[in-house]
Formats: C-alpha cells, sequence, structure tokens
C-alpha cells in the first residue's frame, strides 16, 4: 500500500453529519410478481452528496432484513448512535459523498416509513396486515426503480449491499442491466440454504405463536413482542461467530436485579427488546419469507440464464466465518457470472466476525470498494 | 537490493513480451497464480484480452482490484473445476509450476477448459543453479529467489528435461517453446536444460 495515498485520505475523512429522510410517493398503481396490485407505493429514503449534472455518479445502497433508509450520518445532535453504515458512507470514505451521489430507501414492504403490513390500505382504511402482497426481492428493486428514477439518476455508478442487500443487488443488475454500472454484493448468496431458510421457519413460528400475533391484526405496540424479541434473539446468532462470541461474552456472568444471568443472556435479551421497538412483526414475517423465495437459479432456470442480461462489473466480497451466507455460496454465483461471461470478481476477507463482519470497521474492505469503484 | 529489484523487472518485461506474443488480440486468457497482476494488466491493455486472474491470496487480489482486473481468489483446482470445456482461449500459468500441488491435475484441467496452455518457469537446471548447490551447497539466492527458504512458500523446482518428461507421462502436447538465457532475454539453442535460465511452454491436448 502507498503510505502517502493512504495518510492522504485518512485527512480527507469527514462525516455525513446531519441528514433528513424524505418520502418519495408513487401514485402510480403497483403490480407485485404475486399479481396482487396496491394502488401506489412509498419509499422513505436519505441522499448523501450530489448527482453530477449527468446524473450517472449515484450509489445506491440496499439494507439487509432488519436495516433501513438511514445509513449514514445522524438525525439530530442528540443521535447517539449513526446510520447503519455510517463507516463506509463519507466524505473520503469508502463510498466517497464528495464523489459519490449516496441513496438509500428502506425497501418495499418495510416498517420504517416505507409501504408494508403496517401501512393503511387506502382501500379499507385498516393497516394491510397479513393481507399485504407477498413481497418479493424483485418487487423491492422494481419499486426502488421508481425512486432512482424520480431522482433523476441516468447510471447507478455501483449498487452495493450485505446479505439481503447483496440479494437485491444482484436483482438490480439482472432487471435494469443497462442502469447499472457495477454490483457490489456481500456476504450474499443467489438462494438460501435449507439451514437459513430453517432458522427464517423458527423465527416466523415464534412471532405467529405468539398469542398477540392474532393472524397480524395487531394494534400498533400491542404485537407480538416475545415473539419477535425470540425471532430476533435467534436470529442474532446467526450474524455472529462461534469465534466472535467467545471473544465477547465468554462464559462471563454479570448480575442483574439480583439474578446471575450470562453475558451473553443480557446482550441477546437487550437485542430482543431493542428490536420489538423498532420492527414490525409482519414486516418480519414478509421479508424473511422474500429472503426464503430468492432462487435466481430457480425463478430463471440456471444461474447463468439469471444472469444472462447483467452489464455491469461484479465485486463480490465474502467472510471467512460467515456460516449463514457462507464463502462457498458466494463464490457460486460469482462462477455463474463468469460462466455467463460478465466481468466479475471475489475476495474472501478472513475475518471472524462471522456474517455481520461486512457491518464492521475493516480498512481492508473500505480499500477494495474504493478501488473497485474508481476503476 | 534497488539493482537487483530492476533487474527483476526487465526479466519480468522480456516475459511479458514472450507470453503476450503467444495471445491472440481480444482473446478469453486465464491467469493462474496471477499474484498482482501485472502480467494479466499488460495482456488486458496490450492486447485488448477478457482476461480473468486467480490467487489464492487476498493481498494479491486486492493489487489486482486497485488494477482493474477482473480477479477470483481461491484455489485453482476448484475454479478450472467450475469451467465448461474449452471456454478459455488461453490458460497461462507463468511462474506458478513449482507452487503447485497436483501439476499434472491442474495442468490437465488447464488444458480442458483452456484451447491452449501457457508454461512458463526458471530453468532449476540452469547451470549457474547447479553451481549455488556445487560450490555453496545451498539453495540459489538470485534477483528472481530473492528470500531466502524459509522465507519462500513451498516449492517444488524443476528443471527443463523435468518438465519435458512430465509432458510426455501425462501426454500433454508441446505445440511450441522458448528457452530463454540466464539474462532471459536472449534466446538459448543448445544444451536448454545447462544453458536456459528460463523456458516458456506452450502446451496443447494430445490429438485424438
Amino acid at each position: 500500500m502507498n503510505e502517502s495515498l493512504e495518510t492522504d485520505a485518512l485527512s480527507q475523512v469527514g462525516e455525513v453529519g446531519l441528514v433528513e429522510p424524505k418520502d418519495f410517493v408513487s401514485e402510480e398503481p403497483f403490480t407485485f410478481e404475486d399479481g396482487s396490485t396496491i394502488p401506489g407505493l412509498t419509499l422513505r429514503y436519505e441522499t448523501y452528496g450530489r448527482l453530477n449534472a449527468a446524473g450517472d455518479n449515484a450509489i445506491f445502497v440496499c439494507h439487509a432484513l432488519s436495516g433501513d433508509h438511514h445509513a449514514a450520518g445522524i438525525h439530530s445532535l442528540r443521535d447517539r448512535k449513526t446510520g447503519w453504515w455510517n463507516n463506509i458512507i463519507g466524505p473520503g470514505k469508502a463510498l466517497d459523498t464528495t464523489r459519490y451521489f449516496v441513496v438509500c430507501s428502506n425497501c418495499l414492504g418495510g416498517c420504517q416509513g416505507s409501504t408494508g403490513p403496517m401501512s393503511i390500505d387506502p382501500r379499507t382504511g385498516r393497516p394491510y396486515g397479513m393481507r399485504f402482497p407477498q413481497v418479493t426481492i424483485r418487487d423491492m428493486v422494481r419499486a426502488d426503480k421508481r425512486l432512482v428514477d424520480h431522482l433523476g439518476i441516468r447510471k447507478l455508478h455501483a449498487v452495493v449491499g450485505g446479505s439481503m442487500g447483496g440479494m437485491r443487488v444482484l436483482q438490480f443488475g439482472i432487471e435494469y442491466p443497462d442502469l447499472i454500472e457495477r454490483m457490489i454484493p456481500m456476504a450474499t448468496t443467489a438462494r438460501e440454504s435449507a439451514q437459513a431458510i430453517a432458522f427464517n421457519v423458527v423465527g416466523r413460528e415464534a412471532i405467529m405463536q405468539d398469542p398477540k400475533w392474532c393472524g397480524g391484526d395487531y394494534a400498533e405496540g400491542e404485537g407480538p413482542n416475545v415473539g419477535l424479541a425470540v425471532a430476533r434473539m435467534m436470529a442474532h446468532i446467526t450474524y455472529l461467530s462461534d469465534e466472535s462470541m467467545a471473544r465477547k461474552f465468554g462464559r462471563r456472568k454479570r448480575v442483574k436485579d439480583d439474578t446471575e444471568q450470562f453475558e451473553v443472556e443480557s446482550y441477546l435479551l437487550y437485542q430482543g427488546q431493542s428490536f420489538i421497538n423498532r420492527f414490525d412483526a409482519n414486516t418480519y414475517i414478509y421479508i424473511t419469507r422474500a429472503l426464503d423465495h430468492f432462487d435466481l437459479a430457480g425463478t430463471y432456470g440456471s444461474l447463468e440464464s439469471a444472469f444472462a442480461p447483467v452489464k455491469a462489473r461484479t465485486l463480490c466480497v465474502a467472510f471467512t466465518s460467515d456460516w449463514l451466507f457462507p464463502p462457498k455460496q458466494n463464490r457460486e454465483f460469482v462462477l455463474a457470472l463468469l460462466r455467463a461471461g460478465k466481468s466479475a470478481s471475489y475476495a474472501e476477507l478472513e475475518m471472524d466476525l462471522g456474517h455481520d463482519s461486512f457491518l464492521v470497521d475493516a480498512p481492508a474492505l473500505y480499500d477494495l470498494v474504493r478501488d473497485f469503484l474508481a476503476n | 537490493m534497488a539493482a537487483s529489484s530492476s533487474k527483476l523487472r526487465e526479466k519480468r518485461t522480456v516475459e511479458m513480451r514472450v507470453i503476450g506474443g503467444w495471445v491472440d488480440p481480444g482473446s478469453r486468457v486465464l491467469d493462474l497464480g496471477c499474484g498482482r497482476g501485472v502480467l494479466l494488466e499488460y495482456l488486458v491493455k496490450r492486447k485488448g484480452v477478457q482476461g480473468i486472474g486467480v490467487d489464492r491470496d487476498f493481498s494479491k487480489i486486492a493489487a489486482c482490484v486497485h488494477r482493474g482486473l477482473t480477479v477470483y481468489q481461491g484455489d485453482l483446482e476448484e475454479f478450472l473445476r467450475s469451467f465448461p470445456d474449452g471456454f478459455f482461449d488461453r490458460v497461462i500459468c507463468s511462474r506458478t509450476l513449482e507452487e503447485l500441488a497436483d501439476p499434472s491435475a491442474v495442468i490437465g484441467e488447464a488444458l480442458r477448459v483452456g484451447r491452449c496452455v501457457t508454461v512458463g518457469f526458471v530453468n532449476h537446471g540452469f547451470w549457474k543453479n547447479r553451481l549455488a548447490i556445487l560450490l555453496h551447497g545451498r539453495r540459489p539466492r538470485n534477483e528472481v529467489y530473492t528470500t531466502p527458504w524459509w522465507k519462500t512458500r513451498p516449492g517444488n523446482p524443476v528443471s527443463i528435461v523435468d518438465f519435458e518428461a512430465f509432458c510426455r507421462e501425462n501426454r500433454f502436447r508441446i505445440h511450441r517453446r522458448v528457452w530463454l538465457k540466464g539474462d532471459w532475454e536472449s534466446t538459448c539453442r543448445i544444451f536448454p536444460n545447462l544453458l536456459a535460465g528460463y523456458a516458456v511452454y506452450e502446451l496443447t491436448r494430445e490429438q485424438q
């Protein structure tokens, strides 16, 4: 690594700072893959940086299952937590907001402001609940395309995302080959393994077996909190690794309210509790189903035929300790892209933080992404 | 050190010219053990090839991404197994040969997925390399082998005679070959196993 280049980049690193979410409202009816139609849709989104006159410096960031549109910066000066991918988005960072116009939306079917099961169905005046159409990864991408057009973006310099975000990245490249110049999927898969589906099944069961679920018709704040928390706690284990849990918690215990708890126990309980304050149980059901049914080979006959229309160049990054969407599954679709005659690179980072490795501070990842975006 | 690294650069340039000379413009090329991508970048820029490099090492992959190349981090054999017959116009194996765990399997697979295979390797039968052993009883150290053995990846030194025996044994057809003298510059025509420092071979599948 060139040292002077590195210090140069470091000296220019800044923060996105205060950001404000916006709502894009499309009044055009939207038809889902399952054939059902809703009269219109809203996508909540944030942008960082400026779109250039040619409209070709935009990067679309795709969030994962429990993520949202708030990818970087803070909403108020009292915010202690920044957006979920603040370490990679900002002035001088890998997704450099002085060069790129970075966009992140809450996906269709989400619960952070975009149209989803919590939204009011204008035809009945009641929340959709489980009457919401079964959203797919492709539906999410097709909805996002409306936002991309609305923002005046002519070319996406890149689409970037990990986990479910990586699935959306791949679908973007297939669906809109002329729009997408680069794809950066991370820690993802072209279809989940039985094991990954199994974890989602148990999560959904935990929610639906909670008596407060009521078939999805619960009042806001009075939903299946126990089920949702359990689903989140279990899923959270799949995002970590044995090594990272051993290091972070080991067998250490702590006393809370006169009761002795394992540290890992109180951590997971906290994760579960904080999740129910920000996430909707029906959305959890819908989005995990979207994940489970995502199957590029199954949908298009083979991965090669799925990728046939792709024009983008791809950089896929996988993480050695990711056992949810392990390197092998990432390699599988990269090899298929190559067999389809596309330009696709694959890099594997040795990190022991499991599936969530793509979210943590990783300078090697930043350099890779920065270099790929520059070429 | 600076002198020897510039010498190495010269040698690499010659190697690129020889290997590059056999590459058809615009063809689909696979570089096995692409390292930091010096050769691949040359082929992409000068020959307009559609090139893919494969290497195990993350830092090498990162260097290739920096150069704007298409690269794949992983096992060579596993990579080769993932492609149909004749997918690549040419597979290049430049100074990778002696590090292969199973050279027959890799070259065999390379000949399946590629229409031809270029193999470039340092000739360990070269007289200076022999002399290093004979006089000093030590492994050769020069501008190509800059590090002592304990700082070098495990290698399996091979000579020109060894390599040709290997090709005969495995029924790999030698389509053409170039032997270069110790300077890797001028062509060596006689006693290659003794006088050539570097050898480049083009292999094809044995005619049915």
